[in-house]
């Protein structure tokens, strides 16, 4: 069941009404809410509810004993090869098997393992780790074992950021039980605003420049120069627009509910560094990243070198995360030597650190063109295809002008160019922020724009959300 | 007031709705769209030229091609009366209902017309959302009902959306707009630039045969695509659609000597009957059943759709509703070859509306002109000349 379905509309719509109802009988709340939630899921599998359920078990008893165990350590080792186990059988081993397959071959030996025959979870990999954020939390003694099993169930697959985020970690689910869920008429305000923009962004942008890139990015070798450039910055702002578009409607969704997720994307694409990207985009990933990889590696306290070593390993799994293919590692990579050569060199270069206004474009520029480059290797289905798509813009630098059709080319970088200047406008002044609190007609103006949009501007076919395959 | 602001947005897309709905978007709608092709008859209509009509032609774009609109509208002059020619392409049971109301309601002084279509448009009563777009400019909020049975609505579809919203029928016509904004304006330069003469009288002319490459049947068309060759992709595209339609043929016989029934096929056919029975035109229209290469009854339409088709208009007949032209086979059997007569699988060439007219202006003189009083007031005697 698709955010963007009416399917969704409608079984939100009797998820809230019953949410009302039952605001009086918290424990009934809660339960409507966990019942929801697994019914959404099983609307796409009904068999994987089973894994849901088995981490969920899993955690809450190794969450329960953790406090009393004489070796907390080993249970804590359990609740990781549970958690990162699924993972390893569902998303890695086939790309595992491939790449062994690929080996053998290569030096001319017969072993050939057969690949399994799974299918990869929706979600998988947003709520297991979300299950090990709190088992390592209870661990680390931040976080109190939860003894209310619902509560803790609720925690691991509240519907609205089960399949795609964001990544709500377990204390911060939880501390929304412990207080009184109001929902305000300023919450609903804020929450129209993020569903709507939300819709916008995934129906009318997301969609309309998937038409752009998708036929270049799968059929590299029919692509010029100003084909390729354009796929490569309209897939940027393409799986923003889509990814941020679910999180909107997700942290909406939610806040009609009475739950406050926290922000996942403050406008990625105005970053000066990859450091500040990584602060901007995914940012319940890149928090989870930092808190429980990161700092367990030893994070920056054991000598720079270390340091360095620290953060290409949480960027390479970062990129690996995203999915089982060298191309999510290169492009894990690719910004971890970004992290590192802003570490190393940036940071003590006193020009590229200057305030100046024409350093700060400076530093935009080569940040969001680095950004875009990357997304060469996340977004093409093979290496050779990514090498492809360099290739072209390399060759067909030469004649660029010439090559250039108004007919075929003009109407994409149009949209890439309106999409950027939004992303600046917006970036630097918050409209959603604005909109969500604005007492005036703003407020209904923009609804009503957005309404016009999602009417007017949907491409009739709809893609899934990008971030549902990871 | 607490609330208004939230439901101000969707009472202000409700009002641009209606405002699309009562036709603000029509005059830069594009010419080539299903709706913009109506448009364009619709604006030649308005044309005090017209003011006055006396006979009109409906149907698909077989007749668009396959008959003689001008001179059609030569011989309805000589007898002082004035013809519009109101086929577009795509035209099935839900246009000619709503174009028939329309036309009561704007020009109850017409006499009398032809309606043409062709047998395989009798196997349903919808063709598809599409022909929501071609009736829109014409629809009036009364309409809605008898479109939603023709083409239901269906939350699947948002191509049904435009039953109810002028939003989402114009949707597609915005974001053409917002792409090739070069390539609207200069069709618009250039469809209003047509006279209303030229649009509601002239015809289109298609010189091209198929005789380099005949269809006869399903299997010529698997040669064809089977070859790679160069031919006309219109051709090779057609040829898929019918392979495809060929692959659900079923046999309507035993339902004609019935010997079984089927529900969707008799409320198809009543459908129909009822549409035809409301046109009020003093003189019965005449329906023509259009000419189609033989390939259609042959290989891909249900066998018995040509009997089936006669039978839904027999009772009409009997009741002096309508006079009934069957041309199916006019080209097969003895009247061929048949591809000097169509240029596609679809349609009829000069050729083959020269041969078609030598019939169908004999009927049209005896059964439309000769019928009427010729007294007529003298305002008619201003007749609109054919520019040739």
């Amino acid at each position: 069941m698709l955010f963007t379905s009416i399917q969704f509309v409608a079984f939100f719509l009797i998820v809230l009404a019953l949410n009302q109802l039952l605001r009086r009988w918290p424990v009934l709340q809660k339960l409507m809410l966990l019942l929801a939630s697994y019914y959404f899921y099983a609307q796409w599998n009904w068999h994987y509810l089973f894994l849901v359920w088995f981490s969920t078990l899993v955690d809450y008893t190794i969450g329960l004993r953790l406090p009393y165990s004489p070796n907390p350590k080993r249970l804590i080792i359990l609740s990781v090869i549970v958690n990162l186990g699924f993972l390893a059988v569902f998303k890695y081993a086939n790309w595992l098997i491939h790449t062994l397959n690929g080996v053998t071959a290569l030096t001319g030996s017969d072993l050939h393992i057969t690949p399994l025959d799974v299918v990869l979870p929706v979600g998988i990999s947003f709520y297991t780790f979300q299950s090990l954020s709190y088992t390592i939390d209870v661990y680390r003694g931040v976080l109190p074992p939860r003894r209310n099993l619902l509560e803790y169930a609720l925690a691991v697959a509240f519907f609205p950021q089960l399949e795609a985020g964001p990544i709500v970690r377990a204390r911060e689910f939880l501390a929304e039980f412990d207080g009184p869920k109001l929902v305000r008429m300023a919450d609903v305000q804020r929450a129209l605003v993020l569903i709507a923009f939300g819709f916008a962004k995934k129906m009318v942008f997301a969609d309309t420049l998937a038409l752009i890139a998708d036929p270049v990015f799968d059929n590299p070798a029919h692509a010029g120069f100003w084909d390729t450039l354009i796929a490569i910055y309209g897939f940027a702002f393409q799986i923003y627009c889509d990814f941020s578009g679910y999180t909107d409607i997700a942290i909406g969704c939610a806040l009609l509910l009475g739950i406050r997720f926290p922000q996942n994307f403050n406008y990625p694409y105005i970053a000066q560094s990859i450091q500040d990207f990584w602060r901007r985009w995914h940012m319940t990933l890149s928090r989870w990243l930092r808190d429980y990889l990161y700092i367990s590696l030893g994070g920056n306290r054991r000598g720079e070198l270390r340091t360095l070593a620290n953060l290409m390993i949480t960027m390479l799994l970062g990129g690996l995360w995203h999915g089982a293919s060298w191309n999510f590692v290169i492009w894990g990579g690719l910004h971890g030597s970004c992290l590192v050569i802003e570490r190393v060199v940036l940071a003590r270069w006193k020009l590229w650190q200057s305030t100046s206004w024409f350093m700060a474009c400076v530093r935009w520029f080569v940040t969001f063109n680095v950004v875009c480059f990357a997304w060469i290797f996340f977004r093409a289905k093979t290496f050779a295809a990514a090498i492809q798509m360099i290739g072209n813009l390399v060759h067909g630098a030469r004649g660029l002008l010439h090559a250039f059709s108004p007919d075929q080319q003009l109407g994409g970088l149009l949209l890439i160019l309106l999409m950027l200047t939004t992303h600046l406008i917006n970036g630097h002044g918050d409209t959603k922020e604005r909109l969500g609190a604005n007492s005036g007609p703003g407020f209904t103006v923009a609804m009503t724009v957005v309404l016009l949009l999602l009417i007017l501007f949907t491409p009739n076919h709809s893609a899934p959300f990008i971030y549902f395959q990871f | 007031m607490r609330y208004l602001k939230f439901v101000a947005p969707i009472a202000l897309v409700v009002i641009i709705d209606l405002i699309f709905q009562f036709g603000a978007w029509e005059p830069i709608a594009s010419p080539e769209s299903h709706a913009g092709m109506s448009i364009t008859k619709k604006r030649a209509l308005a044309d005090p030229e017209f003011q006055h009509i006396d006979f009109v032609s409906l149907g698909s774009s077989r007749p668009a091609y396959g008959v003689d609109h001008a001179a059609f509208a030569k011989a309805a002059a000589a007898h002082n009366f004035v013809y519009a020619n109101l086929t577009v392409a795509g035209t099935h049971w839900m246009t000619i209902g709503v174009l028939v109301h329309w036309l009561a309601v704007h020009h109850p002084e017409i006499r009398g017309g032809v309606i043409a279509l062709s047998v395989q448009d009798f196997l349903a009563s919808g063709n598809g959302a599409y022909e929501i777009g071609i009736v829109y400019p014409f629809r009036e909020l009364a309409d809605i009902g008898s479109m939603a049975r023709h083409v239901p609505f269906d939350w699947h579809d948002a191509a049904t959306f435009g039953l109810y919203s002028g939003l989402f029928e114009y949707h597609e016509d915005v974001q053409d707009l917002l792409l090739h904004p070069q390539h609207r304006s200069d069709l618009l330069d250039y469809f209003r630039s047509l006279t209303p003469g030229r649009v509601l009288m002239e015809n289109v002319d298609e010189t091209a045969d198929m005789c380099a490459a005949p269809i006869n049947t399903l299997q010529d068309c698997s040669a064809l695509s089977s070859r790679g060759s160069k031919d006309d992709p219109k051709i090779l595209r057609q040829c898929e659609q019918l392979e495809a339609t060929a692959r659900n043929r079923f046999d309507l016989r035993p339902i004609l000597d019935g010997q079984s029934s089927d529900e969707r096929l008799q409320k198809t056919s009543d459908q129909i009957r009822e549409q035809l029975r409301q046109i009020s035109w003093p003189t019965p229209p005449v329906f023509v059943l259009m000419p189609m290469p033989s390939v259609w009854a042959s290989d891909v339409v249900p066998q018995g759709t040509h009997a089936w088709a006669l039978s839904v208009l027999q009772p009409l007949v009997a009741e002096g509703k309508i006079r009934v032209l069957d041309y199916t086979d006019m080209f097969g059997r003895d009247g061929g070859p048949e591809c000097k007569a169509f240029f596609d699988l679809y349609h009829n060439n000069v050729t083959g509306r020269q041969r078609v007219m030598e019939r169908l202006l004999p009927e049209l003189e005896q059964q439309l002109f000769a019928a009427q009083n010729t007294s007529r007031p003298t305002q008619i005697a201003h007749a609109p000349q054919l520019s040739h």
